[in-house]
């Protein structure tokens, strides 16, 4: 099954094509993985994909229901209210997590489930105290954002968009703010989901990560996908001069 | 010091300052609450509603309290009059309602602006990931940046409350029997200045206690802030 279908997109900032032409379908249970060089708009396809940007042109299904399509060149989008319920079908991981600071943990991972969705407290602080079990924070529950470290924050972070249940989850280098001891257990926390079957869409500059972890690889480059492979396929034999570059690059 | 003199000039020094207390008070519970649409207004969406909203503040902060309270206490009721008498009527105020009115004006004004720019300085990454999360727009404003905005907005809101304190005198101007319309009655009665002493030393009192209450305040709503292990 289809969870998340993109069609043409393309996104200008101004004068600049943020993307081009951008078609892609991420199946249920897949994870992608999203690599490229700064500014080739890795960011900038996430954030259509969660109306964080609106795009240009071009059409986004997400579990069949269609966030945005193009009628005579003009992008369109349905009622405010509409595109908010198919959005919290994807849950997004920021770079820079995001938290509530004025809310713990557990308030923090059970907040929108009881005021977007209206399920009940009960259940919700049940499920949360799961989700942090599943992030390895049970201890945590109780203790405000900033009492946390890089990596403990981006867990209970990746705890929170859980909560909503989406149907892929999209990680926008979850990892390129941590430093280095805490960006294993966060990687370890994403492979833990990978292992379950999450669908997830990941931008990341973790090329082992990419390698080891993601079913596909996608690389743009100047607001184009590029190449699109296997990981062993795509890392071992790049067809792309560009990638090719940019592997090079990488690796030295 | 004359300890006897002193004495006699108590009560109506501290009948002084209970009205200077109300004064102060009602203003304050009036106009902190009052600044909070005037805030929203200001960043909506709706261009009406910023228009006039900036436009209240910039009235309000951009010209003397005075004049406003002169404005208030003998202008309204002449301006009134030309819509009828019964108008005339309800703008005719007693002098400590119309400096309440004033000030609460005022102050809104100053709260708003404070409010605001707290507002605005919360980071735009807690709008993204509330938006993400599928909160509205008031969702958010309700339940993720005003709460983080108080604890913000504590040291600039405790620095007006203390001018608050201040602004208060200038009521006597219009004769409102507050503090320092007892001081200088006592000081043009008896040709002694020492009532001016005493309102001084109640005004600092006064603003002494203000400070340790925003200092408490300051702790209460920043404890999320820091960052101490818990064992
Ligand atoms: N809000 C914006 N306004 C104007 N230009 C923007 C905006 N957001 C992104 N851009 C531009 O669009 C291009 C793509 O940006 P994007 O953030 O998607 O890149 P990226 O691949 O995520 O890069 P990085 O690896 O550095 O995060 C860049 O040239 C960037 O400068
Ligand atoms: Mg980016």
């Amino acid at each position: 099954m289809v969870i998340l279908k993109i069609e043409h997109v393309s996104k200008r900032f101004g004068n600049l094509d943020a993307l081009r032409d951008v078609s892609l379908e991420v199946e249920q249970g897949e994870a992608v993985a999203i690599i490229g060089s700064s500014g080739s708009g890795k960011s900038t396809l996430l954030r259509c994909v969660n109306n964080l940007e609106r795009v240009g042109s071009g059409k986004i299904t997400i579990d069949g229901d269609v966030l945005v399509d193009t009628a005579g060149g003009v992008a369109q989008y349905p009622p405010e209210k509409e595109i908010r319920r198919i959005c919290t079908k994807t849950g997004i991981v920021f770079q820079h997590f995001n938290l509530f600071p004025h809310l713990t943990c557990l308030e923090n991972i059970m907040i929108a489930p009881v005021q977007v969705l209206r399920r009940s407290k009960e259940n919700v602080r049940r499920e949360a105290l799961d989700l942090l079990d599943v992030v390895g924070l049970s201890s945590k529950a109780q203790s405000y954002p900033a009492q946390l470290s890089g990596g403990q924050k981006q867990r209970v972070a990746i705890a929170r968009a859980l909560a909503m249940h989406p149907q892929i989850m999209l990680f926008d280098e979850p990892t390129s703010a941590l430093d280095p001891e805490t960006t294993n257990e966060v990687i370890a926390t994403i492979q833990k989901l990978v292992a379950q079957k999450t669908t997830m869409l990941i931008v990341t500059h973790d090329m082992r990560f990419a390698r080891e972890s993601a079913t596909r690889v996608l690389f743009m480059d100047e607001g184009r996908i590029l190449e699109e492979n296997t990981p062993q396929q795509l890392f071992e034999h790049p067809q792309n001069p560009r990638l090719q570059a940019f592997l090079q690059s990488v690796r030295s | 010091m004359d300890f006897a003199y002193i004495q006699t000039l108590l009560p109506s020094l501290l009948s002084g300052t209970v009205n200077t207390l109300k004064i102060f008070f009602l203003t304050l519970i009036l106009s902190l609450p009052l600044g909070l649409p005037f805030a929203l207004g200001a960043i909506s969406r709706v261009w009406p509603l910023r228009f006039l909203s900036k436009i209240y503040i910039w009235v309000f902060r951009g010209t003397p309290l005075m004049l406003q309270l002169f404005f208030v206490y003998y202008g309204l009721p002449i301006l009134a009059q030309n819509w009828g008498e019964q108008w005339a009527e309800l703008f005719r105020w007693q002098n400590t309602t119309a400096a309440i009115v004033t000030f609460t004006l005022n102050y809104a004004a100053y709260f708003a602006e404070i409010y605001r720019a707290g507002i605005q300085s919360i980071d735009r990454g807690q709008h993204e990931a509330a938006k993400t999360l599928g909160f509205s727009r008031w969702q958010t404003m309700r339940l993720i940046i005003l709460p983080q905005t108080i604890a913000r907005v504590i040291p600039p809101v405790s620095n007006e409350v203390i001018t608050l304190v201040k602004d208060t005198a200038l009521v006597t101007a219009i004769g409102v029997g507050e503090l320092l319309k007892a001081a200088k009655d006592a000081n043009n009665r008896d040709v002694d200045p020492t009532a001016f002493f005493l309102a001084a030393l109640i005004y600092l009192c006064l603003t002494f206690v203000l400070t340790l209450v925003s200092q408490w305040c300051e702790q209460r709503f920043s404890r999320h802030e820091q960052p101490i292990q818990e064992g």
